[in-house]
């Protein structure tokens, strides 16, 4: 009887707890939305209503010929083949090699495993400020790459860096190494194990690692800066920048320019959402 | 026995070959885009160099100059670490309070989820042009919302004192990938150990203080890290909002070397600058993790 009583008693004070917790995250939410919102708001509002005061949330008047003159004077279709002829070689191959490397760390044994590991872990004291202007000179007067995208797309080839590796691998970490004994003595090889039990049951790890490269290349400003010199090679960050620089004051223009180059990554988040969401409950069923 | 003991070389030479296969990327990204710049950095340190002409050797000239004549040095330093150490603690106190939250029994998970790592997914130059809208002096909804509470309007962007705090700001706001590895860790507490110390009385924080964070303490460290590395190496609000200013107030290590690099073409002016980035980064990074001294980093037993 008493047992009963208690723990309904928790129930209620647990599902109080999840009010307050509702109301918090509601009321951060908002917070988190207002300045995109405020950023869309803006772009639908003449350069007269944009500086009343008080300012309304809601566009008196929904200006799409914003996005129109954006449109014509941004040329946005074209920024966005460029960003994503970078974007796409540079997640795949990033997130591709990053796998094997983590599954090698995390399951393998072999000779120098310690010392490879931690001169692989000395690479996050070298972060790409320390190392810019010699990789300046090896893609450009070096390799003659300069105002092409391989410096862009190559140094992806490598994992994406040691911190996907090192994510990837401490997801493996924690599969139990069972899995992989039951499907070898099924007579699987390793790469088959790999990709067919260990690949899909990190599925979150992954997605992350991809999202991770995605955003990295999106907002590596300064590395585009420096080795796209010509305007038909422009990225969106490029142009941008270059952009509402020379549109001075007209902020609904380059609020609509702004907001446009905003939209593939939310497309692509609502894209890969399911997956994403999906993973992350499935690595909270393992307990 | 012997038998045994003859076996195990030869799966393990398999296994190596595989290994090594798998680890040729790795390799080729530590040696070719870490070590070997990171070694001619140190190199092109003692150098005069425009980049187009001969290299002429200085010896510690560009470093003596660095230290008793630049007008950047100190305002660089400054403004880097307060920065990094502002963004650090202010992204990860907030991605883990968010990452609670969503952790708990709440309706509409999956939607906040997303809304909290949208801002994280956007273009950092979409964000700060959109940001520096919110931050405009006259009609900027910041001081919109001020004015509402009755403050006076700020210059935020404009003001010396206001400039990085607004500029950490953005950085929280967009820390979403904390909060997303947070809410993994936090998915992969053991619920038996929630529930034995709830069987036990302890109370949320006490279950919060003894289970959660133990439980989560390397991906805490992951993220601190990550969020360091990341944030001392800050430069896009520089080239895309500030320019360094007002004053040299947001004039970011990273941002200088930029400057001089391809702005002024003093590579090996730059390069020195980047040693000098190089070896602050390390104390940080080995403060850190002398800090944490756990086998995070290290071999599975």
């Amino acid at each position: 009887m008493t047992r009963i009583t208690i723990k309904r008693k928790k129930n209620r004070k647990e599902k109080l707890m999840n009010i307050i917790a509702t109301i918090i995250i509601l009321i951060l939410s908002a917070f988190v939305l207002l300045p995109i919102w405020w950023i869309f708001r803006s772009s639908l509002m003449s350069t007269a209503t944009i500086n009343q005061y008080p300012p309304s949330f809601i566009p008196h008047e929904w200006l799409w010929d914003n996005y129109a003159t954006a449109l014509e004077t941004f040329e946005y279709w074209k920024y966005f083949k460029n960003t994503f002829s970078i974007i796409i070689p540079a997640v795949t191959f990033g997130t591709i090699t990053a796998i094997f490397c983590g599954y090698a760390f995390a399951r393998l044994r072999f000779r120098g495993k310690k010392i490879f590991f931690n001169i692989c872990v000395g690479t996050i004291l070298l972060p790409g400020m320390v190392t810019l202007i010699p990789l300046y000179v090896m893609w450009t007067k070096g390799l003659g790459l300069g105002d092409t995208y391989w410096p862009l797309i190559l140094p992806f080839l490598t994992g994406g860096g040691f911190f996907n590796i090192f994510l990837i691998r401490q997801f493996f970490m924690t599969l139990p190494t069972e899995l992989d004994e039951a499907a070898s003595i099924d007579g699987a090889g390793r790469m088959r194990i790999l990709w067919t039990i260990l690949v899909p049951s990190i599925k979150p790890a992954i997605v992350v690692v991809g999202m991770m490269l995605f955003i990295q290349v999106w907002n590596d400003l300064l590395q585009q800066i420096i080795y796209i010199n010509s305007m038909e090679k422009f990225t969106f960050a490029v142009a941008l920048t270059n952009f509402t620089g020379s549109f001075g004051t007209n902020w609904p223009v380059a609020l609509a320019a702004t907001f446009m180059t905003i939209l593939p990554g939310i497309v692509i988040y609502i894209l890969g959402q399911k997956s994403f969401v999906e993973g992350i409950v499935l690595t909270g069923m393992k307990n | 026995m012997r038998g045994k003991k003859k076996k195990v070389p030869r799966v393990g030479r398999q296994e190596e070959r595989v290994a090594y296969l798998c680890l040729i990327p790795a390799f080729l990204g530590v040696s070719l885009i870490s070590y070997v710049p990171t070694i001619a950095v140190f190199i092109l340190s003692f150098f005069e160099w425009n980049g187009l002409t001969a290299p002429k050797f200085v010896g510690v000239g560009n470093f003596v100059r660095i230290f008793t004549k630049d007008i950047y040095f100190r305002d660089s330093i400054q403004s880097t670490v307060l920065y990094a150490f502002l963004a650090v603690v202010g992204a990860v106190i907030y991605s883990l309070i968010i990452a609670l939250l969503l952790n708990m029994d709440i309706k509409g998970r999956a939607l906040f989820r997303s809304i909290f790592f949208i801002p994280y997914l956007l273009p950092a130059i979409g964000v700060f042009k959109g940001w520096e809208w919110l931050y405009e002096g006259n009609f900027g909804l910041f001081n919109f919302l001020l004015r509402m509470m009755g403050i006076s309007p700020q210059r935020f962007l404009n003001s010396p004192d206001q400039v990085i705090p607004s500029l950490v700001l953005i950085a929280i706001w967009t820390s979403g990938n904390l909060i997303v590895i947070f809410l993994a860790g936090l998915q992969n507490v053991p619920r038996v150990y929630m529930e034995a110390a709830r069987i036990d009385g302890a109370n949320a924080w006490q279950r919060f203080v003894n289970v959660t964070v133990p439980s989560i303490s390397p991906i805490i460290f992951y993220n601190v890290l990550t969020a360091l590395i990341t944030h001392l190496q800050v430069i896009n609000p520089a080239l895309a909002l500030t320019n360094g200013g007002p004053g040299k107030k947001s004039m970011f290590m990273s941002y200088v070397i930029y400057l001089y690099g391809f702005q002024k073409n003093k590579m090996g002016y730059a390069a020195a600058y980047s040693v000098i980035f190089f070896l602050i980064v390390g104390i940080f990074t080995m403060i850190l993790f002398k800090t944490q001294k756990s086998q995070l980093f290290g071999e599975e037993k």
